[in-house]
């Protein structure tokens, strides 16, 4: 399963609790409908740190980084591919 | 005479016509361009034959337009209901209807209060902010505010209504407090007064302007000329306080949970924020550690912890800072023009150190609740407000605060009804009994439990609950946890026993 469907799959799950990826669009901003809060974020960054054993630092949790499903995907990528 | 606030913005706009006002990322509203929106923006509400004291719904995040919608509505002589922004549509409709709305200004693409406004018997004008899609006969905000004639601000008793807001009733019976102009006017000045704001000052802003403290710090920053920074959330900490430091600001406000997380997120001292000379605190008591620690993170910046609510417009109560470390864990003493006094039992005044009801008295005391005399009646008696709190004064007169007669939930910013939560739940097919209830939190204060009562034979998981709760509650009001129980603790007459649930132990489900 790539990462950007994964991640996905932990938001689906944790944040909109289904598994219907339609419920979400892929660019759609987390931030801004609602569906993350601070305290989710910190979960989401926490679950992404340990499944890809990436480091988030401070200066990268801006809303660029975390505002879609598309952006994290992409962030994520980038720090793997580091 | 026009509204004392309206006529503050009015003299601004004159004397210091470029200094801003309010900022939202790269928008800024200078004094002379909100003086001139809110102008045509009440000329635009007269064209639609609006009447002294309509009300005008405001469902919209913290916004230079929430600002613009509220000051033209009060030049127009109307009544703004400022909506909590997050909720649904199921909270919208009531709303509007226990409102009788005759305008609603609310973000395009807001399906719930698109919904709700379908809903409606009759339709209310509507406005929509930004760009994105808009119903069939919904204006556009730009367009309406663009070529149309000022209007000069009309003449308003200053004890006629201006604002109505509904704090956590259910939605069958939605609880609204109406605050008068010298409501609202003598609330600000008492906290100008104890604050010591002038027009040089400036604050950063989280606070949703459709809550009493929200509302309070922006017009009270307005009242003055001075400044008010709006940031959106607090998703990412420390973006706010790169804010707070590139904005040289002055002060800064927030709930218990909004330091907890700034003083656990985000290293204060790698940021320049020797600007800072207020922290305001208040909507529930802030953990004594908490305090200690803000105070020992920003020790030049004062902090006054305050006491109030939505039916005293917003506060009652402040603790001078340099008696914090002396009088910690009291919510301090009456503002100015307000009388605080502990009744016990009997109705007496209490001796210090008693612990009895905490009542109110002051022009910032509210009218009473829209349409709603009976409720009105429970908590206005003799000129006093009654509110609802526990506590007792000590020797010096400062106020401790103890409890509340009430089982309403203080998540973060917000207050929970658990019967609204309820009301949801019980709605799930399977669900037999459900009661809610608000556990303790580290940073949030409290968070929301739900215990439930399955139906024999059905199946009813907790991604199915949080699921149905996410379609038609506010985000903070879905439980954080969930706990499937045979039956639940009740009285001899049937009510639930929320303080044994309250002990039960903690199982996380999620």
């Amino acid at each position: 399963m790539d990462h950007k469907r994964q991640i996905k799959q932990f938001v689906l799950k944790n944040y909109l609790f289904t598994e219907d990826e339609s419920a979400l669009s892929d660019s759609e901003s987390l931030i801004r409908n609602g569906t993350i809060d601070s305290t989710g974020m910190l979960e989401l960054i926490a679950h992404l740190e340990k499944t890809w054993s990436i480091k988030v630092a401070d200066i990268e949790m801006i809303p660029a980084n975390f505002e879609s499903i598309d952006a994290i995907g992409a962030f994520v990528a980038r720090k793997i591919a580091a | 005479m026009t509204s004392w606030l309206v006529s503050r913005i009015e003299g601004f706009a004159r004397t210091q016509p470029a200094q801003r006002a309010v900022t939202e990322g790269d928008r800024v509203l200078d004094y002379a361009s909100l003086w001139t929106q809110a102008n045509a923006f009440a000329a635009a509400l007269h064209e639609e034959r609006f009447a002294l004291g309509d009300r005008v719904a405001l469902i919209l995040q913290n916004s230079l337009e929430a600002v613009v919608a509220t000051y033209g509505t009060w030049i127009a002589g109307g009544v703004i209901v400022p909506l909590n922004a997050q909720a649904k549509a199921r909270d919208f409709g009531p709303w509007l209807r226990h409102a009788d709305a005759r305008v609603v200004v609310h973000e395009a693409g807001h399906g719930d209060a698109e919904s709700a406004i379908d809903s409606l018997p009759e339709t209310p004008l509507v406005i929509v902010t930004g760009a994105g899609s808009a119903a069939p006969g919904a204006r556009r905000w730009s367009e309406l505010l663009a070529d149309v004639p000022q209007h000069a601000a009309i003449d308003v008793d200053t004890n006629v209504l201006a604002m109505i807001l509904y704090t956590s009733g259910t939605t069958g019976r939605p609880k609204g407090v109406m605050l008068s102009h010298a409501n609202l006017a003598a609330n600000v000045q008492s906290i100008v007064e104890y604050l010591g704001l002038v027009a040089t000052d400036s604050i950063v802003s989280v606070l949703p302007f459709y809550y009493s403290y929200g509302a309070s710090v922006l017009h009270t920053h307005l009242a003055v000329g001075a400044r008010i920074v709006i940031e959106s959330n607090l998703v990412f900490p420390h973006l706010m306080v790169e804010t707070m430091a590139r904005e040289r600001v002055s002060g800064f406000s927030g709930v218990p949970s909004t330091f907890v997380l700034l003083l656990n997120r985000v290293p204060l001292d790698q940021y320049d924020l020797s600007s800072l000379r207020y922290l305001t605190q208040a909507g529930g008591a802030m953990a004594p550690v908490t305090t200690t620690r803000l105070r020992s993170a920003l020790p030049h910046a004062r902090l006054f912890v305050m006491y109030g609510q939505t039916e005293a417009t917003a506060r009652l109560a402040w603790l001078p800072p340099d008696r914090l470390e002396e009088k910690l864990g009291s919510v301090g003493v009456a503002i100015p023009g307000v009388e605080l006094e502990v009744r016990d039992e009997n109705g007496r005044r209490a001796d210090a150190f008693a612990v009895g009801d905490v009542y109110a008295r002051g022009a910032n005391v509210m009218l009473g609740y829209w349409n709603d005399a009976e409720t009105t009646a429970g908590v206005l008696q003799d000129g006093w407000l009654k509110t609802g709190d526990m506590g007792h004064v000590d020797a010096d007169g400062f106020l401790f605060l103890s409890g509340r007669r009430s089982d309403m939930i203080k998540t973060g910013a917000h207050r929970v009804h658990p019967k609204d939560v309820e009301e949801v739940i019980a709605d799930l097919a399977g669900v037999g009994e459900v009661a809610v209830i608000g556990i303790d939190d580290e940073v949030m204060g409290q968070v929301i439990k739900a215990f439930i009562v399955p139906q024999a034979g059905t199946d009813v998981s907790t991604d199915t609950v949080k699921a149905h709760c996410r379609e038609r509650l506010a985000i903070y009001k879905i439980p954080k946890f969930i706990e499937f129980v045979a039956d639940l603790p009740k009285t001899a007459s049937g009510k639930i026993r929320r303080a044994v649930l309250a002990g039960s132990d903690l199982r996380e489900v999620s």
